[in-house]
């Protein structure tokens, strides 16, 4: 066996998997605070990546996906305002294909703003800025990591930890808690649950656009498209191995399925190819039979 | 000083079904009221029509007056009714049962410096020790009692001027019921609080209040002293069991029969 390709190949896997733990933590906060399943989660991939891109037409790559943040937690308190919040209280059937139409409508509006082709990140019309984010890749007793990979793990991977801990331990993430729990019993001490509530759209639309981003190659490799809706399935896979309702559980359920992706691609592509894209739903099938509450979900209190 | 007033309230809830049919009550500035009545009276409704939570309900005001610290808070929402000053504890213990007892105090703490919220809290866990014994643990894990101290501390944490406390005595056992109001009693006159109580258990309630409302079918239907409420015969016979002949079931025959409205 060759441990420098199965270490490079776990360093590429848990790269990849930060970029989906970020995804899904956001998701998972979305969740957490509203009780609503976001179907348009990969939308909000898309907008924020198109949003890096656009901004990367003006300045550096690096600067353009700091500025294009602001604009996504924006974004996600808009939507929170304008649709989501009319629809809390209503029967979750409703509100489920709401959020399915919210992703059709955010599709639909990306394709009229920005086409259907391709994007190539990066600020391609001016000569002086640079094109990608300064290259990371290195090259270590035979483990090579891209640029990307590199990036994935130093922005997306503590991003992710920071919304754990934050949530754990911070004022707000206390809030957002109790918020989740009863909005009512919070109104009643006080607390602004509807902005606790759209910070946490804020929030989840805002690690969309950095997962989005980095995932639509601001570090190297294609740009923002359509394909990004089909990346962005995998949010649900990782949230129901994490535990739908813990944000820890998302992050170590994306490093994990970012881990088994890497080795399926490894030892099983060739064996059987397109498992590996198969793989992420496969692990949901089998979690809702033996463990649904996932790695990390929360079980319910009952008093004995 | 804080003052409730509720003149002629309605309150409908989904369009359709009248909750209160014409409420009027007044608190004075650090008093102490007990809303009596049975079960679907509107005691609950008054207590979220007071508090700005009807919204959350599908229930709003339909008519008359609700006036809190001075200020018309007919159709304010709870925040900006929380902002006055009033603070309501709801029915059914309604602490946040998967956040720690630190946290459900940290929560209802959000507003006050680092500084105050240590100050209130250190109060708190004096007045209330085993909170502070079990202060790592789940709310939802807490006895009955103890979950009622524990939102009795998130109150205090808020810094009210009003207190409504929905139901504190409901599933606890007599003993316990006798420390929660105690424990009111104590807040009410260390903090020269306003206190709105609703009881179902008037002996409790009588214990610690100036006035006593009762209430059937969404109307006041008695209005008095509690020393006047202790001598009228029907609050008497209606909340605490008083010499109806024929024993239990001729009690509750007699209390179908008598009806205040």
């Amino acid at each position: 066996m060759d441990f420098a390709l199965v270490i490079q190949t776990a360093l590429n896997g848990l790269a990849n998997g930060a970029l989906y733990a970020v995804i899904a933590a956001g998701f998972v906060l979305v969740y957490r605070a509203t009780s609503v399943v976001n179907f348009a989660i990969a939308e909000f991939m898309l907008i924020g990546a198109y949003l890096t891109y656009t901004m990367s037409l003006f300045f550096p790559l690096l600067l353009a996906i700091l500025l294009a943040l602001p604009l996504a937690f924006l974004f996600g308190v808009l939507v929170e305002r304008g649709f989501v919040r009319p629809l809390l209280g209503r029967n979750v059937v409703a509100v489920i294909m709401a959020t399915i139409g919210l992703a059709s409508t955010l599709d639909g509006t990306a394709l009229i703003l920005w086409g259907p082709d391709q994007k190539a990140m990066g600020a391609a019309d001016v000569a002086q800025l640079p094109k990608e984010v300064p290259n990371l890749a290195f090259s270590l007793g035979g483990v090579f990591l891209s640029s990307k990979a590199v990036w994935s793990l130093l922005l997306a991977l503590p991003l992710a930890l920071l919304l754990v801990g934050g949530l754990k331990y911070s004022r707000y993430g206390v809030l957002l808690r109790a918020v989740s729990e009863s909005e009512t019993a919070a109104l009643a001490m006080g607390i602004n649950a509807p902005r606790v509530v759209a910070i946490a759209w804020g929030i989840s639309a805002v690690m969309a656009t950095v997962g989005g981003a980095f995932l639509a190659g601001a570090a190297g490799g294609g740009g923002p498209g359509h394909h990004l809706v089909l990346l962005g399935l995998i949010v649900f896979p990782v949230a129901i191995l994490g535990g739908f309702d813990s944000v820890p559980g998302a992050v170590v359920a994306g490093l994990l399925i970012g881990l088994i992706e890497a080795f399926s691609q490894l030892y099983l592509e060739s064996l059987l190819p397109g498992i590996t894209q198969a793989i992420p739903f496969l692990i949901v099938l089998l979690v809702l039979l033996f463990r649904p509450y996932g790695l990390l979900g929360q079980h319910r209190i009952e008093r004995v | 000083m804080a003052e409730i007033n509720v003149e002629n309230l309605k309150v409908v809830y989904r369009g359709v079904i009248l909750a209160l049919q014409g409420v009027s009550l007044r608190a004075g500035a650090g008093e102490a009221i007990a809303l009596l009545g049975p079960n679907g009276a509107g005691k609950s409704t008054l207590v979220r029509a007071l508090s700005g939570l009807l919204p959350q309900y599908d229930g709003r005001v339909l008519d008359g007056k609700i006036v809190v610290n001075g200020q018309e808070a007919n159709h304010l929402p709870a925040l900006k009714v929380a902002e006055l000053g009033l603070t309501a504890i709801l029915e059914g213990r309604p602490i946040f049962r998967y956040l720690t007892v630190l946290e459900n105090l940290r929560a209802a703490a959000h507003k006050l410096t680092p500084q105050r919220q240590k100050e209130i809290t250190d109060e708190i866990f004096t007045r209330f020790p085993r909170l502070y014994e079990r202060r790592f643990e789940q709310g939802g894990y807490l006895s009955g009692g103890e979950q009622q101290m524990l939102l009795l501390g998130m109150a205090l944490l808020t810094e009210p001027r009003i207190l409504v406390v929905d139901e504190p005595s409901l599933g606890l056992s007599p003993k316990l019921t006798e420390e929660v109001m105690r424990v009111l009693n104590e807040l009410r006159r260390d903090k020269g609080l306003t206190l709105v109580l609703v009881e179902q258990n008037a002996r409790a309630a009588f214990a610690i209040v100036e006035r006593v409302y009762v209430m059937e079918q969404g109307r006041v239907v008695f209005e008095g002293t509690a020393q006047e409420a202790q001598a009228d015969a029907d609050v008497m016979e209606f909340y605490l069991g008083g010499a109806v002949a024929g024993g239990f079931a001729e009690a509750k025959r007699y209390r179908r029969r008598k009806r205040w409205v």
